[in-house]
């Protein structure tokens, strides 16, 4: 990296050249393009979220219907705000250990080769569009999918989260969850493997000679180490689990009831989804306001979601240089 | 200056990769890792050809157990006691491995084989216009769609890219007060979910009647989705350009932006064609944005104002679930062309930012 040396700010002094004063205004104006956007955002899709709520009152927020033709008509997207948040958890605990497992043993256990053979091809699944994935989603994996979830009611229904009582293993919360975990194997496992990566080699080497086994200098070295590194990849996942939306679209059947933990039951929520699947069929103006305003929270929640990834990140990385 | 930047400090990789003392391995290891694993695949491979028992519950509740504990038995009979958990770790890294590795595989094959199912030159160059979903495949194509792709991301490329380095221009070479400030901000901007993104075009510009759902909403979408990826991307590789190369520039009498403009950008010049990439890379399969702002069409469009227009992840979203066959192998030659759009950005950017570390 670079020293962090700035340079005497042109842009302020008087005996700075004319041409460069501009050009530095103009970059300096381009560079808060991603400031304008983002308040652009808060702005005007919290515009249209103000009348939305002041019609409808935080039930908005708190209930779960969909009554387009009623009068008046009421909407409530609490079954799309949960169903986002436990589509993005099934995800995470997929994801997590498998990214972690695929992260040591790029770094730790292949040797050169495989791993550089693996860093690709996480980059690749990485680069896959989410359109493909949902269409691979719905031929090849939704079928098996379907026989997994019927063992496992068949063997662990007795456990509530894996009760069905429908016998219909279709558009299930579990196999929508498991894409969203595809989605975000990538994102974790380079985050991961890139914070493995630095940990010192002087720390590895001597708990080697310290005799601790590998196990041991994970637990203790490497993975504390890197925990800041970790979450942060994580939370950057969660971000684009939360606002993944056509993946989700083909192999989840959207219902307006919340559906708490049968996750293998059919039918759950995600806000990014209902937005697309309403979108085509909005009954008037209103209704499309109701669909902006829950892209306005939508939008604040992967907002902050990905802004504590961040702040966690960064935080991490102050610390160690 | 390319003997001023083959002078820089040499980091080589090696340096960076933590050593690996557990590489050296003795033989019995191998011989116990061999065993370990032939042993539970041979038993687990008897059950599946001589039993009923469905194949998932057998992975799960037959192998995996047996393969932990053999693993275990091989790590304790190497390497004693600490072993064991040593080799339960490597059961689970290869077999998440292998999991993501039959995944990715699975995609590409169905992809490839479902794909080359419609591919023909007219699915190829034709556009849809008089085809139903039921049409044979022999008619019809993406060749609308193709143009629509290359349209929009164009588009999006022209706007997003100048913004992304001045941004990145901003950073590493204004370094004014607000450093921190566009950082954290291009950061947060990364997190906008793509179909945040077209209901915020669709808010400021269609809904107010300012521009009809068309190529350049569209590609307005797609800019701010490219944005971040481009501005992070071009300033790490800003970061990249030795500083002795500015203060030269500088200490010859040259202007900032003469110093931007001459010397440091096409120091930089294959990592800004990269992170140009790594943005197309990032958005060209995006589906929810173009749904609400660009919507789909079965003509060619090619003027970027007036008309909707489809591209290929539009044209894939409708073809999928139908229930006519033909469309849905349709789907799957938009999937295969996507992905070798997808494939050839990938490997151009792996090139490039080969040699670009290569040439420091």
């Amino acid at each position: 990296m670079a020293a962090e040396t700035p340079l005497r700010d042109l842009s302020n002094s008087k005996k700075a050249n004319r041409a460069d004063r501009a050009f530095s205004r103009v970059i300096t104006g381009a560079a808060f393009t991603s400031l304008i956007i983002l308040a652009g955002i808060t702005i005007f899709l919290g515009a249209k979220a103000v009348p939305v709520i002041q019609d409808q009152g935080l039930s908005f927020l708190t209930t779960t219907v969909w009554d387009t033709i009623g009068v008046p008509p009421e909407y409530g997207i609490a079954g799309m705000l949960y169903g986002s948040i436990l589509l993005a958890v099934i995800a995470l605990v997929i994801a997590v250990p498998v990214s972690i497992f695929l992260a040591v043993f790029m770094v730790f256990i292949a040797p050169t080769r495989v791993s550089k053979f693996l860093t690709n091809l996480v980059d690749l699944m990485a680069a896959i569009p989410s359109v493909i994935i949902g269409l691979w989603a719905f031929y090849v994996l939704v079928p098996p999918a379907q026989e997994w979830q019927s063992l496992l009611n068949q063997y662990l229904g007795w456990i509530p989260i894996f009760a069905n009582e429908s016998g219909n293993f279709t558009g299930t919360p579990f196999i929508a969850g498991v894409v969203l975990a595809i989605m975000m194997i990538p994102i974790v496992t380079s985050v991961t493997a890139e914070v493995l990566k630095r940990t010192p080699p002087e720390l590895i080497n001597a708990a080697e000679s310290l005799g601790c086994s590998m196990w041991t200098m994970l637990r203790y070295v490497a993975l504390p180490f890197g925990r800041g590194g970790i979450v942060g990849g994580v939370m950057l996942g969660l971000g684009r689990a939360l606002g993944e939306t056509i993946a989700v679209f083909f192999v989840l059947k959207i219902v307006f009831d919340i559906n708490f933990f049968n996750i293998i039951e059919s039918g759950g929520g995600s806000v990014a989804t209902l937005i697309v699947s309403k979108f085509g069929e909005t009954s008037g103006d209103f209704e499309v306001d109701v669909l902006l305003a829950a892209g306005f929270f939508l939008f604040l929640m992967t907002l902050v979601v990905n802004m504590l990834a961040n702040l966690i990140v960064r935080r991490t990385e102050r610390l160690k240089s | 200056m390319t003997t001023l930047m083959s002078e820089a400090p040499e980091i080589r990789e090696q340096d960076l990769v933590p050593q690996r003392p557990w590489s050296k391995r003795p033989t019995s290891f191998w011989l116990a890792a061999l065993l370990g694993t032939a042993v539970p695949l041979s038993f687990a491979g008897v059950l599946y050809f001589t039993t009923e028992i469905a194949a998932p519950l057998l992975l799960i509740v037959v192998y995996l157990p047996l393969q932990l504990v053999s693993a275990g038995v091989a790590g304790y009979v190497a390497k004693g006691k600490h072993g064991i958990l040593d080799s339960g770790l490597i059961v689970f890294a290869i077999g998440s491995t292998i999991l993501s590795a039959v995944i990715l595989g699975s995609m590409l094959a169905t992809i490839i084989a479902r794909g080359f199912e419609a591919l023909r030159p007219s699915f190829i160059f034709q556009n849809s216009v008089y085809i139903s979903p039921s049409t044979p495949l022999d008619y019809g194509g993406v060749g609308h769609a193709i143009v629509g792709t290359f349209l929009i991301v164009g588009i999006a490329t022209i706007i997003s890219v100048p913004l992304g380095i001045a941004s990145a221009v901003y950073v590493t070479e204004i370094r004014g007060r607000a450093v921190p400030y566009v950082r954290f901000f291009v950061q947060a901007m990364s997190g906008v979910p793509s179909v945040v993104a077209g209901l915020f075009v669709l808010t400021v510009f269609i809904l107010t009647g300012v521009m009809r759902q068309s190529a350049l909403a569209g590609a307005i979408a797609y800019a701010i989705l490219m944005l971040p990826t481009v501005a992070r991307t071009a300033e790490e590789v800003l970061r990249l350009v030795p500083e002795d190369l500015r203060t030269g520039a500088l200490a010859l009498g040259s202007t900032r932006s003469r110093v931007v403009f001459n010397v440091v950008l096409p120091a930089a010049r294959t990592g800004v064609i990269t992170a140009m990439l790594l943005g197309v890379a990032r958005v060209v399969g995006e589906t929810a944005p173009l749904l609400l702002t660009a919507l789909k069409n079965d003509q060619t469009v090619v003027n970027p104002f007036s008309d909707p227009i489809s591209a290929l992840p539009t044209f894939i979203f409708d073809n999928v679930a139908q229930p006519y066959p033909d469309a849905v192998t349709r789907a799957w030659g938009a999937a295969l062309v996507l992905m070798v759009i997808v494939a050839v950005l990938f490997t151009l950017t792996r090139l490039l930012s080969g040699r670009n570390s290569m040439n420091k």
